[in-house]
């Protein structure tokens, strides 16, 4: 369900939609894993309407699983439950994603 | 003011004047030892005890002054500025001028006057200089030193946050990031570092537990325990350590120092101060019942460091708070503080006993009542017990008089540019309270007198063979019922001739008298009298030696003077141990009693009618060939009535010197209260006091010191006319 | 979005306080009078945090949390319980059941604020 895969130019596009949470860590962990071992990943978190620290956990997890064998994962279009977290949590360097600071923030 | 509160200040201002004593005393010592902490930590604790007392009465000018005193005294404390001379004067001066605040402003409540306020103002530029903390350059030395030891890794000023959460959080509903949203409402996030380091790879990772740690950097003017407040309900299996900012631990070892003396365990103490949270406590404690791999519980103090639940310097202050109230507890236990005024008055109640029960012992002998003799004989012994016990209530140690005196020699041989050593024996040495406060002016002529007089230049002791440093001697001991007090100098001594001529010019000595080196130096003490060629800011204060002595003989002590050239001077005093009671033995002549104060008494003998016989012609007595000098008193007093059948001697010494007193009847023991006469009879020769009897009748005290030498120089009239 | 919460408890008066206190500072709040009652709310609607009281008729407090733990909806959602200092035991059969956060009673408005502010933000 929270997630749409498919891959373009040999890049493998997630997009996570709606809770990343406690409530979906579970089933979205599954569901990103196996994506995990494709060469480029951009994961779109535009959808995402809620996020914690469970949330945030799985973005490092992905983060560091393809760090690991020098692959590339991209976030594209944090959502704003997205920015307020990886903001508190001063993340947004570790991943290193340009990021759309929009007024509200 | 309510009176409880007044009643505090009262005592406020009691333990104030005691802690600037030890002050005073403590930074003497160290002057001869600026290395020894223990003093150095003394010093610290009255400055700081003053000031958080001062406080609670909110007398601002006693804690702000004192404030710089302390901050200086810290910094010696923590060796950052050395003892040397001229910042021990600048403490000494300081210390005085603590004593003038408390005098000023908490006993009188009033204003400094312009003099002081000047005064004031120049001391605390004067200690500015050592303050330093706020120059550039002492900060920055100070600084990397609080950063090894406080948790602000960035240098500012904030608390420190450690957070390794319990992996379950997450299930309850808990989130750290919401943790961090509500700290946020309570201060400034700084900074915070995640660290994912603990989340193991992809395969085994439980995305429902938390593997995240936390570093954060938080500036909020919050305690310590609203901070880990944020984090009570995830607190079980969580790792939460919160370091306060720079300014909090200094704030906690203020906090700590100023906390009321109760005594309390260690963590109760940090608890209080804000600066250890209860569970940081109780995990701790925790700890501490699970001994280490030795089998040894470590001290809390340092388990608490180790779980960096809390600073170094925080758990030192904690223990010197709790050594210090164990201390001043100890001290409060031995003490308990009574008016004067209340001991006075019970002493005076145990005279009235005395006298009355003296009545009831004589009105039992009269009544031939063995059964009733009995009774009254055991209150006797009783009252007896009880007069001793109330006047020792009332003796103190001299030591505390003495003490004050390195102050003054200090002081004195830098003015006269003299090098002087004060040594103090028999400190220990007791008399009564009201004879103790008696005797400060008369020392501290005699010290000066010695110190000014008495001690030569360095180039005179020098050239004499001697060594430069002066010593002067300050000694007491008991002696015969009176306590004797010695001020020794190793001075050039008293110059005899200068003296003698000295008397003849003033009319004391007549040419053809002789006298005794010691009745020579001895006028010094005669009215007008003074051999100092130039008449200096010491002893040129207006007090001769002639009203040293006089002060002395109105507490019916006595002083004498020995010297020898070359050598030095002793002046020695002697005083009554107490001025209301004494065992007296009672005598009589003709009808009237005379009371003999008993310590004086050596023996009774009766005299033989040929001893009465040659009375009439000399008014000494052979005593197993010992020439006894006679007093008569029936002659001495002029008591009218024909001479009694028989006479009996009352052998009596003083000061070394022996005499003795011609009474008729010998009455025995008698426990006398004296009644000081009244200014009318200041001029009796003779007598010093009276009593009332048992039988209501007044008897005469007599003042053997004088009698005896009276007896002396009549002896000696007699030998050098002879 | 505001954020809900559940108050459950016996007392009329307590919920209407908290009640006031929770939406003057900007939560949503649904009230249930006991275990039972607060039960049947968790019928799928989102519920960001739940203040229950422990002792009430129909359904204690404990045996709710229980219950509610073993909603997939409803298994992680952080869960105050109102104690009293006497309720020691309750406190900790509490907090066995999943209930982690409490709040003693009496309290002040205030308190209960700050303890759900550590949990949710508005």
């Amino acid at each position: 369900m929270p997630i749409r895969a498919e891959t373009r130019n040999g890049v493998c596009h997630l997009a996570i939609e709606g809770e990343m949470t406690i409530y979906t860590a579970a089933e979205l962990k599954n569901e990103i894993t196996p994506h995990l071992s494709e060469p480029q990943i951009e994961i779109n978190l535009s959808g995402v309407s809620e996020m914690d620290s469970s949330g945030l956990q799985l973005l490092i997890l992905a983060k560091r699983e393809t760090q690991r064998d020098e692959r590339v994962l991209h976030l594209t279009g944090h959502s704003q439950a997205v920015l307020d977290v990886l903001d508190i949590c001063n993340m947004a360097a570790y991943f290193g994603d340009p990021l759309i600071i929009s007024s509200h923030a | 003011m309510s009176i409880n509160l007044d009643q505090a200040l009262q005592t406020f201002i009691a333990e104030a004047r005691e802690l600037l004593e030890d002050m005073e005393n403590s930074l003497l010592q160290l002057e001869s030892d600026p290395e020894n902490a223990e003093i150095i930590g003394a010093i610290f604790r009255a400055a700081h005890t003053i000031k958080g007392s001062a406080g609670l009465f909110g007398l601002d000018q006693v804690v702000g002054y004192t404030h710089i005193v302390e901050n200086v005294l810290d910094r010696v404390r923590d060796g950052s500025i050395p003892i040397e001379g001229n910042l021990v004067a600048l403490l000494l001066e300081s210390r005085d001028h603590m004593a003038e605040l408390v005098s000023v402003v908490a006993d009188q409540g009033g204003e400094l006057d312009d003099a002081a306020l000047k005064r004031d103002k120049a001391l605390r530029a004067r200690l500015q200089a050592y303050q330093g903390v706020q120059t550039g350059h002492a900060a920055a030395v100070i600084e990397p030193e609080i950063e090894a030891s406080g948790g602000d890794v960035e240098g500012t000023d904030s608390w420190h946050l450690s957070l390794r959460f319990d992996r379950e959080i997450l299930k309850n509903g808990m989130d750290p990031i919401s943790f961090f949203r509500y700290l946020g409402t309570m201060g400034e996030i700084v900074s915070i570092v995640t660290l994912p380091d603990a989340m193991p790879p992809a395969s085994e990772m439980d995305p429902e537990l938390c593997y995240l740690g936390f570093e954060v950097n938080f500036r909020s003017d919050a305690d310590k325990n609203t901070i880990a407040g944020v984090f009570d309900f995830v607190r079980e299996n969580s790792s939460i350590r919160i370091l306060p900012p720079h300014s909090k631990v200094a704030e906690y070892i203020e906090l700590i120092r100023s906390l009321p003396e109760d005594e309390k365990r260690l963590g109760d103490i940090l608890v209080t101060s804000g600066a250890l949270t209860r569970q940081e406590l109780e995990e701790g404690l925790d700890a501490q019942k699970h001994p280490d791999a030795d089998g040894a519980s470590p001290p809390l103090g340092e388990i608490l460091v180790e779980q960096c639940s809390v600073e170094q310097e925080v758990v030192q202050a904690a223990l010197e708070k709790q050594s210090q109230a164990r201390e001043s507890k100890s001290k409060e236990n031995r003490y308990v503080r009574v008016h004067a005024d209340k001991l006075d008055e019970l002493i005076n109640l145990v005279g009235e006993l005395v006298i009355a029960g003296a009545g009831a012992n004589l009105l039992a002998q009269r009544a031939n009542d063995s059964s009733l003799q009995e009774a009254t004989s055991t209150m006797s012994r009783l009252v007896e017990e009880i007069r001793d016990g109330a006047l020792k209530l009332r003796m103190v140690p001299i030591g505390d008089t003495f003490s004050r005196f390195q102050r003054v020699v200090r002081d004195v041989s830098k003015e006269l540019g003299k090098d002087i050593d004060l040594l103090i024996s028999g400190a220990e040495t007791e008399l009564d309270k009201t004879v103790v406060e008696k005797i400060g002016d008369p020392l501290m002529h005699l010290v000066r007198n010695a110190m000014d007089h008495g001690i030569e230049s360095a180039e005179k002791r020098l050239a004499a063979g001697k060594l430069a440093k002066g010593t002067l001697k300050l000694n007491a001991y008991h002696d015969s019922g009176s306590i004797a007090i010695e001020i020794s100098d190793d001075g050039g001594g008293l110059n005899r001739d200068r003296i003698l001529q000295k008397g003849l010019e003033r009319g004391l000595v007549q040419p053809n008298q002789v006298l005794t080196d010691h009745e020579i130096y001895n006028l010094i003490f005669e009215a007008g009298f003074s051999t100092a060629e130039a008449v200096t800011n010491l002893s040129g204060r207006g007090v001769g030696m002639d009203v040293v002595k006089r002060n002395i003989v109105a507490l019916r002590g006595s002083v004498e003077l020995d010297s020898q050239t070359g050598q030095g001077t002793t002046v020695r005093i002697r005083l009554p141990l107490t001025l209301a009671i004494i065992d007296g033995f009672l005598v009589s002549v003709d009808k009237s009693g005379y009371v003999v104060p008993l310590d004086m008494v050596i023996e009774c003998v009766e005299l033989t009618e040929s001893e009465r016989q040659g009375m009439k012609e000399r008014s000494y007595l052979n005593l197993r060939g010992e020439v006894l000098p006679l007093v008569p008193l029936r002659t001495h007093f002029e008591v009218e009535g024909s001479h009694s059948r028989r006479e009996n001697v009352v052998v009596v010494q003083y000061a070394g010197q022996k005499a003795g007193l011609v009474v008729d009847e010998l009455q025995g023991e008698f426990q006398t209260v004296i009644k000081p006469l009244g200014k009318l009879f200041s001029n009796l020769r003779g007598i010093s006091g009276s009593t009332i009897l048992g039988t209501g009748e007044v008897a005469l005290i007599l003042d053997v010191p004088s009698l005896v030498q009276q007896a002396a120089n009549a002896e000696q009239k007699v030998a050098s006319a002879g | 979005m505001a954020k809900t919460i559940l108050v459950v408890d016996d007392s009329a008066s307590l919920r209407q306080v908290v009640s006031i206190a929770l939406k003057g500072a900007g939560y949503d709040v649904i009230e249930a009078c006991d275990g039972k009652d607060a039960l049947s709310k968790l019928n799928g609607t989102k519920i960001h945090l739940i203040i229950s009281d422990v002792n009430m008729p129909n359904m204690d407090g404990i045996t709710f949390v229980k219950e509610a733990k073993k909603l997939a909806n409803y298994k992680f959602t952080p869960i105050i319980m109102l104690t009293t200092e006497s309720q020691e035991g309750k406190k900790a059969e509490g907090q066995a059941a999943g209930a982690k956060a409490w709040v003693v009673k009496p309290f002040q408005p205030a308190q209960m604020l700050a303890a759900v502010s550590k949990l949710i933000m508005p």
